[in-house]
């Protein structure tokens, strides 16, 4: 897990961060992403732009592991946009191993319908310009956009990061009780809400029951957070 | 489509009338939802929301009341909460009892998107009583559709011409004539006015049984206190009048003058297995066993009458037709048995079979009016009477009745006199045993002998019940304890004080509150009819219910009865005793909404019954 103290020096980190890569950044899909600055730190809660996103991968090696699908969905002022949502399955190289097809349900021939990386990722970063990514379990997601970034543009740019995981474990912390780390799993975490049972495994359901998840957590939370006490 | 998006378009899609959308629009439908969490005790509209929007509840709980905090209803998962949909001043309040995950479609969006779908629009934008209408127009139109005798008008069964002939024709000129045309009856007509009728049976009873002449003139030999029916009853009403004057030859009339012939032949061939057909062989019937064997099609016919599509109202006579003719069959056995009434007398019925609205199975309700020659040794044969019909009866499955309303209890056989007695006194000091009679008594009608001896008794009870506010106002308080439920919530009934109920009575929470708000309407402006639906319809218009509330109530009333019919026929079909009782769990969602519709119009007119008292 990352350090965040301080956290002022580290929200500075990312815009300064954005800036500095700007100049050295590519003409395209980098560099546009690169060109929108992101919410400042003292953001009010309801007030951050979000993008719940998702991936569904063939393993957890960013390097030598495929990114299969993306899926994302914003949310806007304590609501989800259906209508934003974005799902698209990856032309990845080299086929599916039996076990994971059995987890991520898509198989090679899905694949093979699929769009290349590059045109995936453009669209991810397009809608992820000047908004806080929101993940469950940000080691994935992150590692593994980084990881198509440095592939696609020769560098990984900066994302702010929301953690539903990471909050409800901060939570978790601060009552100083044992605590079973299956408990954070998405599935256990939505249960302990009430939210409804969600078909998993798909990265745009995923990404709107995190979204879902979020909701749910903040509503416990006071209305005067800002995006500092958020941020991985 | 995405299958994240497919799980809840599969959601959407499962809750009328969204059910009437084609699947590309539930999509677009779908691109509109805005997914909001709402904290337990919050109120809606979540914040940040000004627009007109309507809310799905996908998870949680929400209670809408009014200004007062008198609960209106509750919403749980799968309800659609309308109460934003329409910026209008609408007071009412809706909180959150639990955490609530909520897809909020704007509803200015959503009308365009289902701008081409009448039916759905429909849903959101007319009131309860608008879509309860609504729903019986299409039932209605379905059981016309399956129309059987009960609601085709006997112009499509009378036959015409009818042979008439002068009083002066002979017998034989005459029966040579039916001969010749084959016809089982003719009609004695003299200057155009029905003077008698003259069946085959009159022939062979009245002429050649007796050795009277056949030469003499078909006057001697005719039926002149004949029974006629206008052509623009239903064929429904012939057999009521056939069964009840035990005729089987019925001339029709339109404006007093001869128009046709209707005969039990011409019904029953019309019907198969029916109504008619039953009763019938109910006529013919020789013995109790012989009627308890017929008795065992009764259920057979309620089922198969409501798997048609016939409405309530018609298998609720049919069968209270069959009841009557079952009463009178055994009555006509015991006076064989017991010898010629000593004085006149009627059989009345009470209750459900009174009103026409009985269903296979239910409990006897009856009582004897007598003349007031009556003399103290005629009790025992009234007595016996009572016991032979009331015992067949049960033998037949109409049990006995519960609370004793029965012509063999001593309090329900009596005089003309004593039954206005009754009456007088029920109104003028209507304490609460007056008002538990009156449900029963006030539904009264003749099933055998002397229909003037009832008829008298309720013109004076009626002229007393108009002027007697005082005995409305305690009716009308009475009939305030029967209240329907609010609606459901999850998979229960949802009652006036926010409890819930694992079941409902249709019964006791809705049809029953109906009767009793008709019987009032009936009472204070002197309505003879007993039956819901005839007393509403006369009431319409009068100061006591307007036009647009009767029809609100027949259709609420027409909708809960077809419910309960179907059940029935249901749990009838599973060799179960039939009940009143609905699991929430077997009633559709959209069932339940039409329930909810029905629910709203009772509570209205029994809200502006209290008010008026």
């Amino acid at each position: 897990m990352l350090n965040h103290h301080p956290l002022t020096r580290w929200l500075f980190g990312y815009e300064a961060q954005r800036k500095r890569m700007l100049k050295r950044a590519p003409e395209g899909p980098l560099r546009d992403f690169l060109s929108v600055p992101f919410p400042p730190l003292y953001t009010p809660l309801n007030c951050i732009p979000i993008l719940a996103v998702d991936f569904e991968t063939t393993g957890l090696d960013a390097v030598q592991d495929k990114l299969l699908s993306v899926g994302c969905v914003e949310l806007n002022f304590n609501q989800i946009k259906l209508g934003s949502s974005y799902h698209q399955i990856i032309n990845a190289k080299g086929s599916l191993k039996a076990n994971n097809v059995t987890i991520h349900q898509i198989t090679d021939d899905q694949k093979d319908q699929g769009q290349p990386l590059a045109e995936v990722i453009e669209q991810l970063l397009k809608r992820l310009a000047g908004k806080v990514m929101l993940v469950h379990f940000a080691r994935i997601e992150r590692q593994f956009l980084r990881q198509a970034c440095l592939e696609l543009y020769g560098m990984a740019p900066p994302f702010p990061i929301i953690d539903t995981l990471v909050v409800a474990k901060r939570r978790l912390d601060k009552r100083d009780v044992a605590y079973d780390p299956s408990e954070l799993r998405l599935l256990a975490l939505r249960e302990k809400y009430d939210l409804p049972e969600h078909y998993a495994h798909n990265a745009l359901n995923d990404a709107i029951a995190t979204a879902e998840l979020l909701l749910a957590q903040l509503s416990e939370r006071s209305k005067d957070l800002s995006l500092q006490q958020l941020i991985l | 489509m995405d299958s994240a998006l497919t799980e809840i378009s599969e959601f959407i899609q499962a809750i009328p009338p969204m059910d009437l959308l084609p699947s590309n629009i539930i999509e677009q439908v779908v691109k509109e939802i805005s997914i909001c969490y709402v904290r337990r005790g919050q109120s809606l509209p979540p914040e940040g929301i000004v627009e007109a929007n309507l809310y799905i509840l996908r998870k949680g709980a929400l209670s809408y009341v009014t200004e007062n905090d008198e609960l209106l209803g509750k919403y749980s998962e799968g309800d659609i909460c309308t109460a934003f949909c329409l910026n209008n001043d609408d007071k009412a309040k809706v909180t959150s009892d639990e955490d609530t995950l909520l897809y909020s479609i704007n509803y200015h969006n959503f009308h365009q998107l289902v701008s081409e779908y009448p039916d759905v629009l429909a849903f959101f934008q007319q009131t309860s009583e608008q879509r309860l209408n609504k729903k019986m127009l299409q039932v209605n139109e379905d059981a016309i559709l399956n129309s059987s005798l009960l609601n085709s008008s006997i112009a499509h069964f009378c036959h015409d011409p009818v042979f008439t002939v002068s009083p002066d024709t002979s017998i034989q000129q005459a029966a040579i004539l039916m001969t010749e045309q084959g016809f089982s009856c003719l009609v004695i007509v003299q200057n155009d006015q029905l003077l008698g009728i003259v069946t085959d049976k009159d022939i062979r009873r009245r002429c050649v049984a007796q050795g009277l002449g056949i030469e003499q003139p078909v006057s001697v030999i005719m039926t002149d206190d004949m029974a006629t029916i206008d052509i623009k009853s239903t064929a429904y009403d012939a057999l009521m009048m056939m069964t009840q004057k035990h005729i089987h030859h019925l001339p029709v009339t339109a404006d007093s003058q001869l128009k046709g012939m209707v005969t039990v032949t011409d019904l029953m061939n019309n019907e198969g297995q029916n109504a008619i057909n039953i009763t019938s062989i109910i006529h013919k019937a020789k013995s109790v066993d012989e009627l308890i064997e017929i008795s065992s099609m009764i259920p057979k016919l309620q089922i198969r009458m409501a798997k048609l599509g016939t409405t309530a109202d018609h298998v609720g006579k049919s069968i209270s037709a069959i009841t009557m003719a079952f009463t009178i069959r055994l009555i006509e056995m015991a006076e064989k048995l017991l010898g010629p009434p000593p004085v006149p007398y009627a059989w009345l019925a009470a209750g459900s079979q009174g009103r026409q609205e009985q269903f296979a199975h239910s409990d006897q309700d009856n009582a004897l009016i007598i003349s007031n020659d009556m003399q103290p040794q005629h009790g025992y044969w009234f007595k016996d009477l009572a016991t032979f019909v009331s015992d067949g009866l049960a033998a037949c499955g109409f049990i006995y009745c519960p609370g004793n309303v029965m012509a063999t209890n001593p309090q329900w056989c009596q005089t003309q006199k004593k039954w206005s007695q009754y009456f007088a006194q029920w109104i003028n000091t209507p304490d609460p045993k007056a008002l538990m009679h009156c449900s029963t008594f006030f539904d009264l009608i003749t099933v055998y002998g002397e229909s003037n001896l009832l008829e008298q008794v309720r013109v004076k009870m009626l002229k007393k019940t108009q002027s007697s506010t005082l005995f409305i106002a305690h009716l009308s308080r009475n009939a305030l304890n029967l209240r329907p439920p609010l609606g459901f919530f999850r998979d229960f009934v949802l009652i006036q004080d926010g409890e819930n109920k694992a079941t409902l009575d249709l019964k006791h929470n809705g049809i029953a509150p109906i009767v009793d708000l008709a019987r009032i309407y009936a009472l204070s402006e002197g309505i003879s009819s007993v039956n819901t639906i005839e007393r509403l319809k006369q009431a319409a218009g009068t100061p006591s219910l307007t036009k647009a509330s009767a029809a609100n109530l027949i259709d609420a009333y027409e909708f809960l009865s077809m419910l309960r019919m179907m059940h029935q026929a249901n749990k009838l079909q599973k060799g179960q005793q039939p009940n009143n009782y609905l699991s929430p769990k077997d009633i559709s969602k959209l069932e339940r909404e039409h329930l909810k519709d029905a629910f709203k119009v009772i509570k209205t007119m029994q809200d502006s019954r209290q008010s008026t008292y």
